[in-house]
């Protein structure tokens, strides 16, 4: 069971603004499915950037990227968005929930959107995540009225809710106390050698580094070393 | 729960903003029901009016006509290329009335969209009593088919008009000329017509139309007598009176019937072009203000849903970065606009039918109640009134909406979470 999750062939990123800056230079590499890989580096590195591109919501890049088989390069924003929602579980550096919901509700929303099962099964499934993540009671809260931490484990559970083949994280566990970043940190492990869902985090947290699988080091746009 | 997940985020981002939501309805509601009730206005008035007219007025008057001198003769003679011009021409004497009007009626009795066709001699005459000398004229009537169409037993004052059938050179005059004349029921008055010989005839019932100009001029005699008054013999006839089953096809039926009897057919919308011009200009301004509202109303749908789209941006880029597509992200805000819509034009439907009954129960009074003038606004509850009032509130409320779900459509999810 060797095979691709995510291909990033010569990826290549300016900002514009400014002055152009080359963010990214020449960036390649693989993932293995089921593969549970850190990327970490300086901040302003370019770490958030590549991130955005892998999981293709940004399209104003060079190169190629493929995403389990799939060249992604080039495909509408509407193709994209489907791809995203049944394949890419994305915990955003800021946990971005919608404050107007529920911390239920948002987990669902992805879930609702793909329609794959019924409302109910949803629900449950829902629950389930937060559970997972301690969070549980919260269900019904608004989102805005939760800590930053549970804010982010909410975030994760929402990342999840669909199964998705490859999960991203920008510092998933950043606001984390140690013990729920065990927990987060456990939790990918078993998603990635049970449910063979590929892992791919930014973090700042060496010691999580350290434990996955493979580490990206960045400095400057490059990838100047891997083990 | 059977909403789609866009529905639901739609509905409750309306009901984050409840006092917004309310307010961009209150606008569509204002719109609709303004509609409702000037198309309710306008439509009554006009009915009015044009029921109205069809209380004078035929649907179709066919006449014969005088015509121009043209070069038709000329040119069935001379049949070359050549320019003929005819040096002041003049109208030509034709034969007054129409020919063989049996014939034309017993014609006409078979096309069956047509309801009502009466024959009238109409002539210009001199009304005398005493030393008193007034302008009229005399409408020769079959006055029972005259009281099918223009229901003379509504206008009556006194007496009963089937006398005309009944009693020999019986006259039936309007209120004006009684009270000009100071003539009452079973006096004698002398009419002369230009042509025949002056007859006294019997004032069998006085009728009061409303129309002033009427009432001062015109009575209602037996057809025959109006013959002998001009000295005509029986088959003389100036107009033929034609109803239809549906007034609106008028005109296309005034034309045919031209066609057919070659002589001029003037609908009731020629006869009334003054009215239709003011229909049409009192449909611009009412059509205009309404127009303005709705104008309004789409603006401050088109405010709320810009403000929440600037608001909600960081969770429009949240749903994109999950998932939603740019149509699903239409779709959220182009709900929430139609939900806005949908809540004003319902309202607006219910207040603008309560307006439009209000306003049909206003007294504005009437001189004489009884006989047909207008005695309370009219108003009219016309069914496609309100479907155009929904149709245009949610017309508006779609086009508000579109432009700013749009531009949410459009949010860059990584600039917008990049902060
Ligand atoms: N919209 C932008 N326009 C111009 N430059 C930008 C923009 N966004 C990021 N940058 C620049 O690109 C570089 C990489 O930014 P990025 O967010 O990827 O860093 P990062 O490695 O994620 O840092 P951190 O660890 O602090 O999150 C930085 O130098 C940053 O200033
Ligand atoms: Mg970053």
């Amino acid at each position: 069971m060797n095979s691709i999750a995510l291909k990033a062939k010569n990826i290549v990123k300016y900002f514009n603004d400014p002055v152009t800056l080359k963010v990214l230079d020449d960036i390649s590499f693989e993932v293995k499915t089921g593969e549970f890989v850190s990327i970490v580096g300086k901040s302003g590195c370019g770490k958030s950037t590549l991130l955005y591109i892998l999981s293709t919501m940004d399209t104003t890049y060079e190169g190629e990227l493929e995403v389990n088989h799939q060249k992604v390069t080039g495909l509408s924003l509407n193709q994209l968005a489907a791809i995203r929602n049944s394949s890419i579980g994305f915990v955003f550096q800021f946990h971005y929930l919608l404050p107007d919901f529920t911390c239920l509700k948002n987990v669902m929303i992805p879930a609702l959107r793909l329609g794959k099962y019924s409302y109910k099964e949803v629900e449950e499934r829902a629950y389930e995540k937060l559970k997972m993540f301690g969070v549980e009671e919260q269900a019904l809260k608004h989102a805005g009225k939760l800590s930053g931490g549970q804010q982010q484990r909410v975030a994760i559970a929402r990342a999840l809710i669909n199964d998705p083949a490859i999960i991203m994280g920008d510092e998933p566990t950043g606001n984390l106390d140690s013990k729920n970043t065990a927990i987060v940190f456990d939790l990918f492990q078993r998603l990635s050698k049970e449910f063979q869902q590929t892992i791919i985090t930014v973090t700042h947290d060496e010691d999580f580094a350290r434990r996955s699988d493979r580490i990206i080091e960045m400095s400057d746009g490059r990838i100047i070393n891997q083990h | 729960m059977k909403l789609s997940v866009n529905s639901e985020i739609a509905f409750t981002y309306l009901f984050a903003r409840k006092k917004q939501t309310v307010i961009a309805a209150l606008g569509v509601m204002f719109g609709v029901s303004m509609f409702i009730f000037m198309q309710s206005l306008m439509k009554g008035t006009n009915d009015y009016f044009e029921k109205q007219s069809f209380n004078t007025t035929p649907h179709i008057r066919l006449y014969s006509e005088n015509k121009v001198a043209d070069t038709h003769i000329l040119d069935s003679f001379i049949k070359d290329a050549s320019v003929k011009i005819l040096v002041n021409p003049k109208q030509l004497l034709q034969r007054q009335g129409i020919i063989n009007p049996n014939g034309v009626i017993s014609r006409l009795r078979k096309d069956p969209e047509l309801s009502f066709i009466t024959p009238q001699v109409t002539t210009n005459v001199i009304y005398t009593s005493g030393s008193v000398q007034l302008n009229g004229t005399v409408a020769g009537v079959d006055i029972i088919q005259e009281d099918k169409m223009f229901d003379v037993q509504g206008n009556m004052v006194v007496g009963d008009f089937r006398d005309l059938n009944r009693v020999n050179n019986s006259i039936l005059i309007g209120k004006g000329i009684a009270g000009k004349l100071s003539l009452h029921v079973g006096d004698n008055i002398t009419v002369a017509s230009g042509t025949g010989s002056p007859m006294i005839m019997k004032i069998i019932g006085i009728f009061q139309s409303g129309v002033k100009l009427v009432d001062e001029t015109k009575s209602y005699a037996n057809i025959v007598q109006a013959q002998s008054l001009l000295g005509k013999d029986r088959s003389y006839v100036t107009d033929i009176k034609i109803n239809l089953k549906d007034y609106n096809k008028a005109p296309a039926k005034a034309r045919e019937i031209e066609t057919i009897t070659g002589y001029k057919a003037e609908d009731w919308v020629q006869a009334n072009a003054q009215l239709k011009t003011a229909f049409k200009i009192r449909a611009m301004i009412l059509n205009s203000v309404v127009g303005v509202i709705l104008l309004v109303a789409g603006f401050g749908i088109y405010n709320i849903l810009n403000m929440t789209i600037y608001e909600k941006i960081k969770e429009i880029a949240i749903l994109k970065a999950t998932g939603f597509s740019g149509y699903s992200v239409i779709s959220i805000f182009l709900q929430q606009a139609i939900y806005i819509g949908l809540m004003g034009a319902v309202i607006g439907i219910g207040i603008g039918f309560l307006i439009t009954y209000g306003f049909s129960k206003v007294y504005i009074g009437g001189p004489n109640p009884t006989s047909g003038t207008l005695s309370y606004i009219p108003m009219s509850f016309y069914i496609p009134h309100y479907v155009e009032a929904i149709f245009f509130g949610l017309i508006t409320t779609i086009a508000a909406g579109y432009f700013p779900a749009r531009k949410a459509s459009r949010v860059d999810p990584v600039t917008i979470i990049r902060g």
